[in-house]
């Protein structure tokens, strides 16, 4: 009988070759097997940053919020002296879910079994009868709170990572980060949420989605061409949004900028070089800001962020493993272009389902008018009942039901439209930049990356 | 006028003045109602946005899991999973009659199953509210196994003389995670 390694699955597979560079194809049984699923609980979501949530949802000491890191539940909590803290979601005594809501308040968190309680920050405080020492003497108390994991905040937004002595967040970004900061770190209050996140199950593996978010542009022009159907002129707007620079790493992360001077009209002769800074941010703001912002802007950013935000900014794209980002620009009735800003996370829920979780932003400066708008336009577009990603979610389901198929899993995903353009002409960031049409070097690049982890023994 | 309708929402009045089961008016508007889950459960959507009054206002909130001391919090009415107009559900009712509306192409098969029908007037002549159980099972493709969404719909419709119009919807749901992928389909 054949046995696992940490480098091969129980068949004999060799995990590297999952994923085959020679011809860009990765074997679709990776979207079903249960046995790779739980190795990239260890390999995946044990090792790397992970994206919980944003500050503002927590703004108060004592302020909870329970969320996922891969399968384990965990507790993201605020503490006296504000500082968040992310600890496993399960009780030392016997193994009990000690936090029960998804949001609250509390000092103490008591798990209801049988009474262990523990500080926001994951510190054991007491079991009850104190005399009576229900928790024995041969652990010592400071030993016996919550496991507590490695947290970053980023801009507001909540990172952790089970990998306590592991890369550090900005080495986690790379070069990447030039291209994020354009986006959370470019006012002075920084992104703020709307409100919880939508959730919602879908039948899908995780990677079905993941892999989508390290910027799968091409599906748009079919998937979501109802877009030109119902509001383009005879549809071609979408193929010339196709065009513009990917940008990506090799840990994954990956943004698509689009060109603004293809993509509106108004903003045809942004790249000419005869236009200021100014004058273009007034015809067109960043997606998401509004045009009093502009100070701030330029007083976080570089000058030459700020010339990629009026010529190319990120506006779709993702963080590995299972972070989408969107900050796109919403239209309005009377000629604005607000900004609709939103991240999912993709949490795994077996080989075969994933919880799909929305956030909703804007700028903290923005008008509480404009917010209600550009709320409602990101529940038109995204999540749930958003009409861009009702299709997307009603896709993933088919491929990993394909990958369940004996011959179907014998079948490959392929990532061979390659980018064969020169990187562009005085582009003015780092990391990798595709210039030209959309293709699938990013994507690739974040398997590459699935399966450099996998291949890990933990 | 808005926001004395919000409030009946906000709160359940204790002593609404009701329209008594069976009467000629609960009669009709239970007509109303049948008919608009058919015509949802057949795809008439044409048919189904003349049934939306112009000044309407469609909302889903989100539910949260709360401990019972904050349970009057697990109603979040922020990030709603429907947040509508009459405008933005005709352009949702657009795009399902187009020819790309992959989410809803092939159709779920659905049935809305609408009861504990009770009427309240309001303090606006031929104007009602109507709260009524719905449950929602869809199927989609082969799956056997049938997604289901229960909750309470907190209407408010306005008699036209022949028929009524919905000027508000607020669905309450009962899960806090959609067991759905999403929601290509109204409530
Ligand atoms: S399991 Fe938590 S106190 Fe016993
Ligand atoms: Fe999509």
């Amino acid at each position: 009988m054949l046995t696992r390694t940490s480098e091969t699955l129980s068949d004999g597979t060799r995990i590297v070759d999952l994923v085959r560079p020679e011809t860009r194809e990765v074997e679709l049984r990776v979207l079903s097997d249960r046995e790779i699923y739980d190795l990239e609980m260890e390999r995946v979501f044990g090792k790397t940053w992970l994206f919980l949530g944003h500050s503002s949802e927590i703004p108060s000491p004592g302020d909870f919020v329970m969320r996922d890191m891969g399968n384990d539940s965990v507790i993201v909590a605020r503490d006296r002296a504000g500082e968040i803290h992310v600890s496993l979601n399960v009780c030392p005594h016997r193994g009990m879910r000690v936090c029960l809501a998804d949001q609250g308040n509390t000092q103490v968190h008591k798990c209801v079994y049988h009474g262990w309680a523990f500080k926001p920050n994951g510190d054991f405080i007491g079991s009850p009868v104190a005399e009576e020492k229900m928790h024995g003497e041969l652990t010592p108390k400071s030993e016996l709170g919550l496991r507590k994991a490695r947290v970053h905040i980023y801009a507001g937004l909540i990172f952790a990572t089970w990998n306590i002595e592991g890369p550090s967040f900005d080495e986690f970004l790379g070069e990447m980060k030039w291209y994020y900061d354009m986006i959370f770190q470019r006012t002075e209050g920084g992104w703020e949420v709307l409100g919880p996140p939508q959730r919602f199950i879908v039948d899908a593996n995780w990677k079905a989605a993941g892999e989508q978010s390290a910027a799968d542009g091409f599906h748009t022009l079919t998937l979501h061409r109802w877009l030109d159907e119902m509001f383009g002129n005879g549809g071609s707007e979408l193929t010339s949004t196709m065009y513009g620079v990917e940008v990506g790493s090799d840990h994954g992360h990956a943004l698509r900028c689009q060109s603004l001077s293809k993509k509106f009209a108004r903003a045809k002769d942004f790249d000419s070089g005869t236009m200021s800074i100014e004058e273009r941010w007034n015809i067109l703001p960043a997606p998401g800001c509004t045009t009093d912002m502009l100070d701030q802007v330029r007083s976080k950013l570089t000058p030459e962020q700020m010339e990629q935000l009026m010529t190319n900014p990120p506006q779709v794209g993702g963080m590995f493993p299972n972070v989408l980002l969107a900050c796109i620009y919403a239209p309005q009735p009377d000629g604005r272009i607000l900004g609709s800003m939103a991240l999912h996370t993709y949490i795994p829920r077996g080989p075969d389902k994933l919880e799909f979780v929305n956030w909703v932003f804007a700028e903290k400066g923005t008008s509480e008018e404009d917010k209600q708008t550009m709320l409602r336009n990101t529940i038109f577009m995204l999540g749930t009942s958003g009409l861009v990603e009702q299709d997307d979610s009603d896709t993933w389901p088919h491929m990993t039901a394909s990958a369940r198929g004996a011959q179907g899993r014998k079948m490959t995903m392929k990532y061979q439209a390659i980018n064969q353009l020169p990187p562009p002409a005085n582009w003015r960031g780092p990391a990798i930049a595709y210039d030209g049409f959309t293709k699938d070097d990013t994507q690739w690049n974040w398997w590459m990356y699935w399966r450099e982890l996998m291949s890990e023994p933990a | 006028m808005a926001t004395a309708a919000n409030d009946a929402i906000e709160s359940k009045p204790a002593t609404p003045e009701r329209v008594p089961i069976g009467s000629p008016v609960y009669n009709r508007i239970l007509e109303a109602y049948y008919d608009e889950a058919e015509i949802l459960d057949e795809l008439r959507y044409n048919e189904w946005i003349e049934w939306l009054a112009k000044d309407l206002r469609y909302t889903v909130p989100q539910r949260l899991t709360r401990l019972l001391a904050d349970h009057d919090k697990s109603i979040d009415r922020s990030v709603m999973h429907y947040d509508e107009n009459y405008g933005t559900m005709c352009a949702r009712a657009r795009r399902l009659r187009g020819n790309s509306a992959f989410a809803e192409d092939p159709p779920s098969r659905t049935r809305r199953l609408i009861t504990n029908v009770r009427v309240q007037l309001t303090e606006t002549e031929g104007e009602y509210r109507v709260l009524n159980y719905m449950l929602l099972t869809r199927s989609r493709f082969e799956q056997t196994r049938m997604h289901v969404l229960s909750g309470e719909r907190r209407d408010r419709i306005r008699d036209l003389g022949g028929r009524f119009e919905l000027v508000e919807r607020e669905v309450i749901i009962d899960q806090s995670v959609l067991g759905m992928p999403n929601l290509a389909i109204f409530l």
